[in-house]
C-alpha cells in the first residue's frame, strides 16, 4: 500500500530525514516511535505531500506520488490525515466539518455529503454533536471529529500524527478505541504516538526512529520486550519507567 | 454685532452643509468596498508565493502608501484625463482614487487577517484534498473576516476624513461646502467649526462601534490549546 525508497528531507542546512525506507502493506497498522525531533512527523506528512521530500520515492497504492507532475490534491485524497491539535474548522459545526470537503473535492451534493458525514459521526460516537461547534466539544470529541472527517474522503490510508498528545488523560481511551475500530476494521494505518499501549495492542509493526533514520523494526511482542538496539532500549526505559 | 462666532451663521449653514454629507458617506463607503475588492487581491497576490504577483503588489503598496493621497487625487482627476484626452467625470474619479488609495492599505488589513488563522487550518483542508482556492474561500477566509471588521471599520473611518480631500477636484461634499460657505460669508470660524462638528458625528459613532467590535473578538471563541 506504502512502499518508501531512499527518503531524506532537508529543511535548509537541517538533515531530517536520512534514507528512509519503508513498507506498509495493505490492512496492516504502523506504529512509529522515537524521541521528539527524530523525524517522525516529517515521514508522516511527506507521505501525503504536506512536506515535499528533498529525494527518494513514495508510492501509494503502486502509484509514485513523488512523481513529477502528479497532482496533490488527488493524492491526498486518498491519504487521511489526524493530526495533534485536531484543526477542526471552528467556524463550521461538526456535521460541517465532516461534510465541507465531500461537497467541495468531491462535490457531492449537500444533503448526500450531510448524510455520509452523519453517518461517520455516529461511527465515531458523536452522532448527538453534529451540531454543535468545535469549540463547544471536548478535545477528545474533537479528535473524534477530526477522525471522522478524514474518514469521510474515504481514504485507502489513514495517518496519524500524535492523535493524543494534546489530550487530557481521560480523553486519551476514547480517541484510541475510535482507532482501534479502524484497524478492526482493516484500515491501513501509520500512527506517531507516545502511546505504548496501542502500540502494544494494534500493531503490526513498530518503527523506532532516531535522528532520522528507521533504526529498528519488530512486532510489537518483540520490540517492547527484546529491543535489539542499544537507543531503543535506551528510549523505552525512559518512556515506560 | 462684530463677534468672532454668531449662531445665525451656524443655523444658515447647516442645511447647506447636511446635503453634502450623502456625498461625503457614499465617497468614503464606495471606496471601501472597491479597496476591499482590490486590497484582498493585492493581499492574496502579496500571499501567493509567485514572484511575478508578488512584485507588482508589492510595488503598488509601496507607490500608494508612500505619496500623499492629495498628490494621488490630482493625479487620477487630472494629469490621467489629460494624458489619455477625456473629460473626466470628477465623482467617479474621486472615488476612484480614494479606492485605489485605500486598497495598498486595506491589503494589510486583509494581510494579518489571513496569516493570523492558524497555519493548521490551511493544512487540514489540504490533506482532505481542497485546492489552495478552497482552503481559501472556504477556511482561511471565514475566519480572517472576523478578525479584519474592526481594523476595516477604522479604514471606513480614515476614509470618511480623507475624503475631504476632493474637494480639490470640487467634489461638493462636505469640505467643499465648507469652504464655499467660508469664503462667501467671510465666516470662516463658524463655517469650519460646524464642518469639523460634522465629521465627528459621522465618525465618533463608527469608532464607537470598532472599540466594541474589537472587544467582542479579543474574547471570542478561540479554542482550547
Amino acid at each position: 500500500m506504502i512502499r518508501v525508497e531512499g527518503l531524506h528531507k532537508h529543511f535548509g542546512s537541517l538533515h531530517v530525514l536520512r534514507g528512509i525506507n519503508l513498507r506498509v502493506a495493505p490492512q496492516e497498522v504502523v506504529v512509529i516511535i522515537g524521541p521528539s525531533g527524530c523525524g517522525k512527523s516529517t515521514l508522516l506528512r511527506c507521505l501525503n505531500l504536506l512536506e515535499r521530500p528533498t529525494s527518494g520515492r513514495i508510492f501509494i497504492d503502486g502509484e509514485e506520488i513523488t512523481a513529477p507532475g502528479v497532482d496533490e490534491n488527488r493524492v491526498r485524497r486518498k491519504v487521511g490525515m489526524v493530526f495533534q491539535q485536531f484543526n477542526l474548522f471552528p467556524h463550521l459545526n461538526a456535521l460541517d466539518n465532516v461534510a465541507l470537503a465531500v461537497r467541495l473535492v468531491q462535490r457531492r451534493p449537500r444533503a448526500e455529503a450531510e448524510a455520509w458525514a452523519r453517518s461517520l459521526l455516529e461511527k465515531v460516537g458523536l452522532g448527538a454533536k453534529a451540531g454543535e461547534y468545535p469549540s463547544r466539544l471536548s478535545g477528545g470529541q474533537q479528535q473524534r471529529v477530526a477522525i471522522a472527517r478524514a474518514l469521510a474522503m474515504r481514504p485507502q490510508v489513514m495517518l496519524f500524527d500524535e492523535p493524543t498528545s494534546a489530550l487530557d488523560p481521560e480523553m486519551i481511551k476514547e480517541v484510541l478505541d475510535v482507532m482501534k475500530d479502524l484497524a478492526r476494521e482493516g484500515m491501513t494505518m501509520v500512527v506517531v504516538t507516545h502511546e505504548m499501549g496501542f502500540a502494544r495492542e494494534v500493531a503490526d509493526r513498530v518503527l523506532f526512529m532516531d535522528q532520522g533514520t528507521i533504526i529498528e523494526e519488530a512486532p510489537p511482542q518483540e520490540f517492547f520486550i527484546n529491543p535489539r538496539h542499544e537507543r531503543s532500549r535506551a528510549f523505552l526505559s525512559k518512556i515506560l519507567s | 454685532m462684530s463677534g468672532w462666532w454668531d449662531w445665525s451663521y451656524v443655523a444658515q449653514f447647516f442645511p447647506y452643509f447636511l446635503a453634502g454629507v450623502p456625498i461625503t458617506v457614499l465617497l468614503a463607503v464606495a471606496a471601501l468596498v472597491l479597496g476591499s475588492v482590490l486590497g484582498l487581491a493585492l493581499a492574496l497576490m502579496e500571499m501567493s508565493g509567485r514572484r511575478w504577483l508578488q512584485a507588482p503588489a508589492r510595488i503598488y503598496i509601496e507607490a500608494f502608501r508612500g505619496t500623499p493621497l492629495m498628490v494621488q487625487i490630482l493625479f487620477i482627476a487630472f494629469a490621467i484625463p489629460f494624458a489619455l484626452g477625456y473629460t473626466p467625470n470628477r465623482f467617479v474619479h474621486g472615488i476612484a482614487a480614494l479606492a485605489l488609495n485605500s486598497a495598498a492599505y486595506i491589503s494589510q488589513i486583509f494581510r494579518a487577517g489571513i496569516e493570523s488563522v492558524d497555519h493548521g487550518q490551511v493544512e487540514a483542508a489540504r490533506s482532505l484534498g481542497m485546492t489552495h482556492a478552497m482552503t481559501m474561500r472556504a477556511v482561511v477566509l471565514p475566519q480572517a473576516a472576523r478578525v479584519v471588521v474592526p481594523p476595516l471599520t477604522n479604514e471606513l473611518i480614515t476614509l470618511l476624513k480623507d475624503s475631504s480631500l476632493v474637494f480639490a477636484i470640487g467634489i461638493p461634499e462636505l469640505t467643499t461646502r465648507g469652504r464655499l460657505m467660508a469664503s462667501r460669508t467671510f465666516r470662516p470660524v463658524e463655517a469650519y467649526a460646524l464642518l469639523g462638528v460634522m465629521y465627528l458625528v459621522l465618525t465618533i459613532p463608527l469608532s464607537y462601534l470598532a472599540r466594541r467590535l474589537e472587544r467582542r473578538l479579543s474574547r471570542g471563541v478561540r479554542r482550547p490549546a
